[in-house]
Formats: structure tokens, C-alpha cells, sequence
């Protein structure tokens, strides 16, 4: 039990003192995540919509290839990254290999049918009286595009809490496509599990505690925000 | 004769393949009060829905104002509203679901004053509701400002779809009002679809009877749904819950529906005789109410389990008693009966 009280007390320590390794870490974490989930909102969440809002002739089975893809095993998503990014890939000249944005293309395969999935049940689950409510209030088009987004805000913005808790907690990409490298593309959970494999628990637990704080962080501003709207 | 507002010619609808509403002609002018009666399941919503063009029927024309209109077309979008009956409210205050209309025309003048001024109309104080978040209101409440974000916008049709059904009397009394008010007001065409026939036929100018998405007259038609079943004396019937049968000629099919345009109310004490073909049933008034187009009664009398409507004058009520809760004998003839 000893390594555990450590632990924390490692990690109050690290934070505290500014340990530059933990803070290079965090950085490489929040930056990942930021990319991916800004490209994943990008492209999901009108892909999402459409898919919940419009009825064509393939939806369902569009809708069970996105659903397939909820349980892409990580190590998977890193291999075929990997193996497009790397010097004999078809996209080896782009050199992301070991690189943030190459973690960031990743993370963003794996995110990508979380809100896609979840925003389409979301825009589907909304009562089909919205639709003709606003209409008869004289809407167009458009108007009915985005007042729908506005009415399914708070489960788009669960759907965007859970892709990001995914990417931010993700260890197989970071490790497979970013290589783990100090000081460049070591994220949290590489450096959790790095510091594990060497019997360095207490740090582990310290970086553990890093993470759980970002993620405190972000559901606390996102809690505020709900209830302000 | 006023130009008609609404020229409806071949209408008709399908949902999965199903016919859920078939609408040779009908004139709407503009300015009426149309009333639209019918059972569950008659085709009442979607023919609000078409005519608030809110949604495409699948064949035929709807005219408005002598021009062939559609769901988003300019010259309906901003004119026709429809209320529905589930009052839908976005999850806005009260204040941004009454202005949502105006936000979207981007008339944002005196916007605020506007919204305290529609719902006062629908008996809603501003300084405590228009804050409100739409999910902190009882039905009736919401029903009241779904109908003040249509009054807001004083629409050239509005379009009630069971705007009092499962609210309080306080909220269905308000309602009422105001949807008159608007008539009254800024010459408001209303076209509402109500089980609560007695409003109805006391404010419409013109009561349509829905019945299998066919339009079937005024709405005093008795509508007798199958199955009919032949008796041991040869004669087809249906039994109501009470043991009375209703007597009517051999159905085309026995899950037809028949249709028995004029029943003759009677008082128990002095009952008229019946012919061979003169069906005699026996029931309770429950209602009566004033035709404002006629100036006819209109009384229901409940036989069995199964409501039959008919004109009364008014020498009719006060010399043989005819009041609610009377019983009374009703005539029909079996030959005039219709099939649907």
C-alpha cells in the first residue's frame, strides 16, 4: 500500500514544483486531443445529422457500418495509421510518423463514429413534432437545419464529452503512431504506461491524477455552460 | 361570393402505401371559421397538415389564393400556421419560443412587447412566464404559448389541431378566446379540428365531417361503424352495448360503415309510430347545442354506447322537453341509409 500513498504524494509534488516532464506530457496530451476532436466535430457532427435527420435508402445499413465502428480496437486503428504513415506507406512523404498530428489522425478514426453514432441518435431520438412546429412557425430550410442542432445541443454536447474522454484517455494510437518519444509524443497514458513497465509507480499514479484533473476540468466548464443554456 | 382562400381539387394522401385522406373539391373563403369533426384515426391531422402545408400531399392541388401551393412556398410560409396538438415547445423560455417566429422573418421590432402582448392574449402574465423555460409549464400553459407563438405573428390562416383536448377548462376557455379574438381582430381565416362539436357548431361558419379520410357533409351525419351481422329474423343489424340493434338493409360488406343522414328525436312520453322500414331506438339526451350558421339545435342522444346527432328546432325543445338527460326515442328510416 506504501507505493500507492507515494504515488499521490509524488504527484502532488510533481504538479506543484512544475516538473517539466509531467507539463511536456500534459502538453502532448491536451494537444492531441484538441486536434482530433476539432477535426472529428468538424466532420461528425454533419455527418451525424444527416444521418439521424434524413431517411434514404441506405440508412440502416450506414447506420450498422457506424455502429460497427464504435468497437475498432485501438491497436488497429494504430497499425493501419502506421502503416499508411510510415516511410514505404502511401503517405509516408507526409512524414506524421512520430509526430502530434500524426497521433491526432488517429485519434480523430477513432472518434469519428463515437459523434457520428451518438449525434445522429441524438437528432433521431428529437420528437418529430420539432420539425412540423417549425415549419408552421415559417422556417426554412435552413433555419429548420440549425434550430434542430440548437434543440439536440445538450446531447451533441454528451456526445462530444464522451469522444473526447476516448481520445484523451487512449494509450494504443499514442503509443503505435507517436512512438512514445520524450519531450515530442509522450502523452499521459504513453508516459502511464512506460513509467508502469519500469516499476515506477508513483509517477504513474502522479500522471494518473494529471489526467483526472484535466478531465475534472473539462466536465466542470461543460457543466457550467449547460447550465447557462 | 368572396374569392375562395383555399380551392382544394383531388386531394389525397397515402402513408405506407395506406389512403389515409381522399378530398374531391372543397372551398374554404376567406374569413371563415371552418370547423373539421371526425373520429380518431379520420384523417382530421393530416388534413390540417396538408392545408398548413407542412407537409406534401401525395396527389392533388391545393390552391391558395387561386395559386397551386406547396410546403416552403413563399406565398404560404409566412401566412398559414398550424398548431398541432401536442403543443411542441423547444427547449427555449417562453420569451424565445413566442419570438421565434419574428427572429426568423427578422421582424425585430418592439419584439419583447410583442410577446407580452400575445401572451396576454392567451391569459398568461409576461412578468412571470416570459422567463420560464418551456419545460417548467403545465400543459395547458404550454398549449397557451404555442398558441401565442402563432398569434404573434397574426397569420392570414391559423390552423388548430385538437387545440383543447386533455388541457384544463380554464386554458381551453382562453384559448378559445383568443383564437377568436384573432378572427374578430384581423379577419383570421380559422380551420379548427375539435371533438368539442358543441364549440364548434356554435362559432364555425361551416362544420366539415371527416370520416375514413372522405369528407362526409356537415357533420350531423351518424356514422355507424361495422361489423354488421344478419339475425335469425333475416335482418342485418348491430347490436349496441345496451342489447338495441341497429337496423339497416343488406351492407356491401359487413365491416362497411353506415351513414344515417336524418334521425327524428322524440320525447318517451309521446312516441310517433313506426313504419316497416322506421327503425325506433331508445336513448338519453346529453347535450344540445346552437348551429350559429343555421340557428338550428343540434342534439346528441346517446344510445347504447353510440352517439347519434340531430336537428332540433327550437319549439321542438320546449314543446316535447327535449333536454339533456331526457330520455327519448329516435327515428330513422332503414332505406335512407348510405354505405361508406
Amino acid at each position: 500500500m506504501d507505493f500507492l500513498v507515494q504515488g499521490f504524494l509524488t504527484a502532488i509534488e510533481l504538479l506543484m514544483s512544475g516538473d517539466a516532464e509531467t507539463f511536456s506530457a500534459v502538453y502532448a496530451t491536451l494537444a492531441v486531443s484538441a486536434y482530433s476532436l476539432a477535426a472529428t466535430l468538424v466532420i461528425g457532427l454533419p455527418l451525424g445529422f444527416c444521418l439521424g435527420y434524413f431517411d434514404f435508402r441506405i440508412k440502416k445499413q450506414v447506420r450498422v457500418v457506424v455502429d460497427t465502428m464504435l468497437s475498432l480496437p485501438t491497436v488497429f486503428i494504430g497499425l493501419l495509421v502506421y502503416a499508411f504513415f510510415t516511410n514505404r506507406g502511401p503517405l509516408g512523404e507526409w512524414g506524421l510518423l512520430f509526430t502530434l498530428p500524426g497521433i491526432a489522425v488517429g485519434l480523430t478514426i477513432l472518434a469519428l463514429p463515437i459523434v457520428i453514432a451518438l449525434s445522429a441518435t441524438a437528432v433521431e431520438s428529437m420528437d418529430r413534432q420539432l420539425r412540423v412546429a417549425l415549419m408552421s412557425l415559417g422556417a426554412n430550410r435552413r433555419q429548420i437545419f440549425l434550430s434542430t442542432l440548437w434543440e439536440a445541443r445538450l446531447s451533441i454536447l454528451a456526445a462530444t464529452l464522451t469522444a473526447y474522454g476516448r481520445v484523451m484517455t487512449e494509450v494504443g494510437i499514442a503509443m503505435m503512431v507517436g512512438g512514445n518519444i520524450k519531450w515530442q509524443t509522450r502523452t499521459i497514458t504513453t508516459a502511464i504506461a512506460l513509467e508502469t513497465n519500469k516499476g515506477e509507480f508513483a509517477m504513474g499514479i502522479a500522471l494518473g491524477l494529471v489526467l483526472l484533473l484535466i478531465a475534472f476540468g473539462v466536465n466542470a466548464s461543460v457543466s457550467t455552460l449547460r447550465k447557462r443554456y | 361570393m368572396a374569392a375562395s382562400l383555399y380551392s382544394i381539387v383531388n386531394l389525397s394522401h397515402v402513408y405506407r402505401n395506406q389512403p389515409v385522406l381522399k378530398i374531391d373539391r372543397l372551398e374554404i373563403p376567406p374569413g371563415a371559421i371552418v370547423g373539421v369533426i371526425g373520429p380518431n384515426g379520420s384523417g382530421k391531422s393530416t388534413f390540417l397538415k396538408l392545408t398548413g402545408f407542412v407537409e406534401k400531399p401525395s396527389g392533388g392541388e391545393i390552391r391558395y389564393k387561386g395559386k397551386a401551393a406547396l410546403p416552403f412556398a413563399p406565398e404560404v410560409r409566412h401566412r398559414v400556421t398550424l398548431m398541432p396538438q401536442e403543443p411542441f415547445l423547444m427547449k427555449r423560455t417562453v420569451m424565445n419560443n413566442v419570438a421565434y417566429g419574428l427572429k426568423i422573418r427578422k421582424d425585430l421590432n418592439d419584439v419583447q412587447l410583442r410577446v407580452h402582448t400575445a401572451l396576454s392574449w392567451v391569459g398568461l402574465d409576461p412578468k412571470d412566464f416570459a422567463k420560464r423555460p418551456s419545460f417548467a409549464l403545465s400543459g395547458g400553459e404550454a398549449q397557451r404559448v404555442a398558441l401565442a407563438a402563432r398569434l404573434i405573428l397574426r397569420p392570414e390562416v391559423l390552423l388548430l389541431d385538437e387545440p383543447t383536448a386533455s388541457i384544463d377548462a380554464l386554458s381551453a376557455q382562453l384559448i378559445k378566446d383568443a383564437t377568436l379574438k384573432a378572427r374578430s381582430e384581423w379577419g383570421t381565416t380559422l380551420i379548427i379540428a375539435s371533438h368539442d362539436w358543441q364549440w364548434l357548431y356554435g362559432v364555425c361558419d361551416r362544420v366539415v365531417h371527416l370520416i375514413r379520410g372522405r369528407l362526409m357533409g356537415s357533420g350531423r351525419e351518424n356514422i355507424v361503424f361495422g361489423p354488421w351481422a344478419r339475425g335469425a329474423d333475416g335482418i342485418w343489424s348491430k347490436t349496441l352495448s345496451d342489447g338495441q340493434r341497429v337496423l339497416v338493409q343488406e351492407p356491401p360488406e359487413p365491416h362497411s360503415a353506415a351513414v344515417i343522414d336524418q334521425a327524428l328525436i322524440t320525447s318517451a312520453e309521446h312516441p310517433t309510430e313506426g313504419g316497416r322500414d322506421r327503425v325506433r331506438l331508445t336513448g338519453l339526451i346529453t347535450r344540445l347545442a346552437l348551429e350559429k350558421a343555421s340557428g338550428e339545435i343540434v342534439g346528441s342522444v346517446l344510445v347504447g354506447n353510440l352517439p347519434f346527432t340531430a336537428s332540433l328546432t327550437e319549439n321542438e325543445v320546449h314543446t316535447k322537453g327535449l333536454y339533456p338527460g331526457r330520455q327519448v326515442h329516435l327515428f330513422y328510416d332503414m332505406n335512407s341509409v348510405r354505405w361508406f
